[in-house]
């Protein structure tokens, strides 16, 4: 057999206290794609950060081709050819699609950009993605699946050797990942070696020859993946007390209603939706992207202006009218941008779980926090969710992906309100999460509480939800029981029949 | 619809209430339109521009720099200096005013880059620092430049100063710097946050420094053209310029959050804020009534810059909804 391109050998990295990287050895071929796999927290994106010059590796040799490689800056790692698409998105919002994607080497002549041969080069690398837009917009009007063609567009266009993908299809439609997969086919027949990291464990095994398997930042396995299965996969990134299995769905008994909505409108976004939520129910809201799912719980809780409507909560058995200002009291938010509106990324992880639940942490003096509760607390919730941190008083930047997910699903544990509004909560989290994230939401609703889900896994949706609400183009266009089907689901989101 | 009305506004609200301003202004008096008057207002504005132009590149990073006001003063009182005292021949001590700003800048570049002091600190530790160095040098006298610069330095044609040629020729080139270089677009992507810049490549520490170095010599030229406008320095030279020009990067439409703006929006910008001063004279306002009413235009263009940015950030709306294909994980 050919050797292998890229050998990553005897890995080591460490932050402060926590050994990120345990000594990890790797090996990629040319023309094939190599499944990077691993629960959170296990160290793949510290892996690749090494890899694509982020971070020096405390010990440990890269080679590519045969050579040792030096690669110590991102600057270094593109030019000896390694491109990377990272797990949360590295976009500059104000500027052009061009200037995201030539950013770090534009051409040049006598100082001077070349613009037509800029804008030539992103139409054609755009188009080999099958994106229409142009160039010259910005990119912070683009929608989130377009920004994360443009951050692939700029890996492939560079014609690099090595791609990595640091879970690329989180925010693309269907459509968008189809034409990913496309690509990244073409990118295999071309000879480019591709390292694809994802907690969709059958992209994986759709995508890639070869997988390696890491857990707690030691390698624990991996092999062709002809040889692999998936139950066999998720062994050894878990380890032998396996999968906690989704426990069998009961069916619930709906209790009184919590919150009522009516005539919530926002011009172009929500058009005159009403609907109530019951205690102990989960109401899964279903449609497609841009169909207003978001915008509806962002308007909910105040995130978002509304044109007008009225909500009414339950409040000690009796529905009274609820002030904008005051939604937040009753209701907790899981937003679907963690980054942007969820964390405060450099505070500790206490901080940050305990920010929506202060006044209830209030220690003997008045307005100060009892230090010594606010940590019992959190911790107790780092546990019940298993959100792998060194320390409470770690910044949540130095979190993995996915465990930044868990920090702001176990800040609403916390606080525990009676309505739970929870765009994509297993974004980023692996397998064993996404089910314990299932069962936490069980719980809750069996506890009392009314929970809005969105979530754009249908079959997720479907294992959770006592009922549907359907919403197309800002409108809700159906209502399902527990029993409806997918086929009637997709057909009431896309429209069909309304 | 009323969207539209919003967004016109928030995009050309500032241009409206210029020309009301003026119209406003040339209502309550006579001669405030002539030609005549409009030149001396912009030759007024022309060392201020010329300042917010350097400045204005580190604002775009999303920094600061308060210290261009003591750079102007400092490297115009070491040129004069050398002029008067040690014979320096005149051009080498303009070109010696020019490279002192540049080297002040340098040290901001070097303080806020090598070692980590945040740039706000920085440069109001500078401008306190400069100003105390420019008067230990002019022992707070003042000193009249050589006659030959002032002859010089007078010249125009009809109404044109070197002044306004000089602070056009400023912001164009700043602006070509901004728009068609690499190292323009990489000052924007500061703006958009260092971290992520980094991450796409942009050698970050010499951008910054490269900017500070700029905004350094910028203010000595700007300097330069203040002590041209006096003839001579004193020790008041420079002083609230830095807060002169941050209000005609604001009011010009560039963002303080970084990332945001045109170079060239510092002229309307700048003739905001010059005609409201006059303005004011001319209609025989008090002067104590200038550091309120400028004051309030600040304002007012500070909030109207975070109210765009909280639009752009939540006015993305479902408009090409429908088709797009729905996520699934079994495909
Ligand atoms: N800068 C840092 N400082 C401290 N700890 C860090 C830092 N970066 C990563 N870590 C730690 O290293 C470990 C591995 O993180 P990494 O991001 O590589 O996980 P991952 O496998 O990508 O997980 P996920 O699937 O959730 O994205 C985590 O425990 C994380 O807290
Ligand atoms: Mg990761």
């Amino acid at each position: 057999m050919s050797q292998p391109f890229l050998q990553m050998r005897n890995i080591r990295k460490r932050f402060g206290a926590v050994e990120a990287l345990k000594g990890v050895t790797l090996e990629a071929h040319a023309g094939e794609a190599l499944a990077l796999i691993g629960a959170n927290g296990a160290g793949k994106s510290t892996l690749m950060n090494v890899l694509g010059g982020v971070y020096a590796p405390d010990e440990g040799d890269i080679l590519l081709g045969g050579q040792t490689a030096r690669l110590h800056s991102p600057l270094e790692a593109e030019r000896s050819g390694i491109a990377f698409v990272h797990q949360e998105m590295a976009m500059l919002p104000t500027m052009s699609v061009a200037d995201n994607l030539f950013i770090s080497h534009f051409p040049t002549q006598m100082g001077r950009i070349k613009r037509t041969e800029v804008l030539d080069a992103c139409r054609a690398a755009l188009q080999r993605l099958g994106c229409t837009f142009d160039p010259r917009v910005r990119v912070g009007d683009l929608s989130p699946g377009d920004q994360q063609m443009v951050e692939i567009a700029r890996a492939i266009m560079t014609d690099p050797k090595i791609i990595i993908f640091d879970e690329p299809t989180s925010s693309l439609t269907s459509r968008e990942k189809q034409r990913l997969f496309d690509v990244i086919g073409a990118l295999k027949r071309a000879g480019t070696v591709i390292i694809y990291i994802s907690h969709f464990l059958d992209e994986a095994f759709a995508l890639c020859e070869r997988a390696v398997v890491l857990r707690n930042g030691e390698t624990v396995g991996g092999g062709m993946m002809g040889d692999l299965t998936y139950a066999r996969v998720v062994e050894l990134m878990i380890g032998a007390q396996n999968a906690s299995a989704d426990r069998e769905q009961q069916t619930r008994q709906p209790g009184a209603v919590a919150l009522q909505v009516e005539g919530l409108r926002r011009e172009g976004v929500l058009r005159d939706l009403r609907f109530s939520l019951h205690k102990g129910e989960v109401v899964g809201l279903w449609g497609l992207l841009g169909s207003g799912r978001s915008e509806l719980l962002r308007s909910l809780v105040g995130l978002d202006p509304i044109d007008g409507g009225m909500l009414r909560i339950a409040v000690n058995g009796e529905l009274r009218a609820l002030p904008p200002g005051e939604a937040r009291r009753w209701m907790g938010i899981v937003t679907e941008n963690r980054r942007d509106d969820g964390l405060l990324l450099p505070m500790p992880v206490k901080t940050n779980m305990s920010i929506a639940n202060l006044p209830e942490l209030i220690g003997r003096i008045y307005p100060f926090v009892d230090g010594r509760r606010e940590a019992s607390v959190s911790q107790t919730y780092v546990e019940r969710l298993k959100i792998k941190i060194a320390d409470l008083r770690q910044p949540v930047r130095t979190l993995s992906g996915g465990n930044q997910q868990k920090v702001i699903v176990g800040r609403w544990l916390q606080k525990a309100p009676l309505v739970y509004l929870m765009d994509e909560p297993t974004r980023g989290l692996d397998v064993g999460a996404k089910a314990e994230i299932r069962a936490i939401i069980s719980e809750l609703a069996e506890a009392g509480a009314a929970l809005l889900v969105v979530s754009s896994d249908i079959d997720e949706i479907m294992s959770i939800s006592d009922r549907y609400l359907v919403l197309n183009r800002g409108r809700l266009v159906a209502e399902f029981p527990r029993g409806a089907s997918k086929n009637e689901l997709m057909a009431a989101a896309a429209g069909v029949g309304t | 619809m009323n969207r539209r009305l919003r967004n016109f506004l928030l995009n050309y609200g500032f241009y409206l209430v210029m020309a009301l301003v003026v119209l406003y202004f040339a209502a309550n008096s006579r001669n405030f339109l002539a030609i005549d008057n409009l030149f001396r207002l912009a030759n007024t504005a022309a060392p201020s521009i010329i300042i917010a132009s350097g400045l204005a590149l580190v604002v775009m990073t999303g920094k600061l720099d308060i210290s261009v006001g003591s750079i102007a003063f400092v490297s115009c009182t070491v040129g004069l200096l050398l002029i008067l005292r040690q014979g320096v021949p005149i051009p080498l001590g303009l070109l010696i005013i020019l490279l002192t700003g540049a080297l002040l800048g340098a040290v901001n570049g070097f303080i806020v880059v090598v070692l980590k002091v945040n740039p706000l600190i920085t440069t109001i530790g500078t401008m306190i620092a400069l100003r105390g160095v420019a008067f230990q040098l002019t022992e707070m006298r003042a000193f009249s430049i050589p006659e030959p610069l002032r002859v010089a330095t007078n010249a125009r044609l009809g109404p044109i100063t070197i002044d306004i040629v000089v602070a056009l020729l400023a912001v164009l080139a700043v602006w070509y710097l901004h728009t068609r270089t690499p190292f323009g677009r990489q000052v924007n992507a500061l703006g958009n946050g260092e971290e992520v810049a980094a991450r796409l490549g942009v050698r970050v520490g010499r951008v910054t420094f490269l900017t500070f170095v700029l905004s350094g010599l910028m203010a000595a030229l700007g300097g330069m053209f203040l002590m041209f406008q006096v003839d001579s320095i004193n020790s008041q030279l420079g002083e609230g310029y830095e807060f002169t020009a941050i209000a005609i990067i604001v009011i010009g439409g560039i963002s303080l959050f970084g990332g945001q703006g045109s170079i060239l929006g510092l002229i309307p910008g700048a003739l905001m804020l010059t005609i409201i001063q006059a303005g004011l004279n001319f209609i025989g306002a008090s002067p104590f009534a200038y550091p309120f009413v400028r004051g309030g235009i600040i304002f007012i263009a500070m909030y109207a810059d975070s109210l765009k940015s909280f639009v752009r950030q939540r006015g993305r709306f479902a408009e090409e909804e429908g088709d797009e294909g729905i996520r699934l994980t079994s495909p």
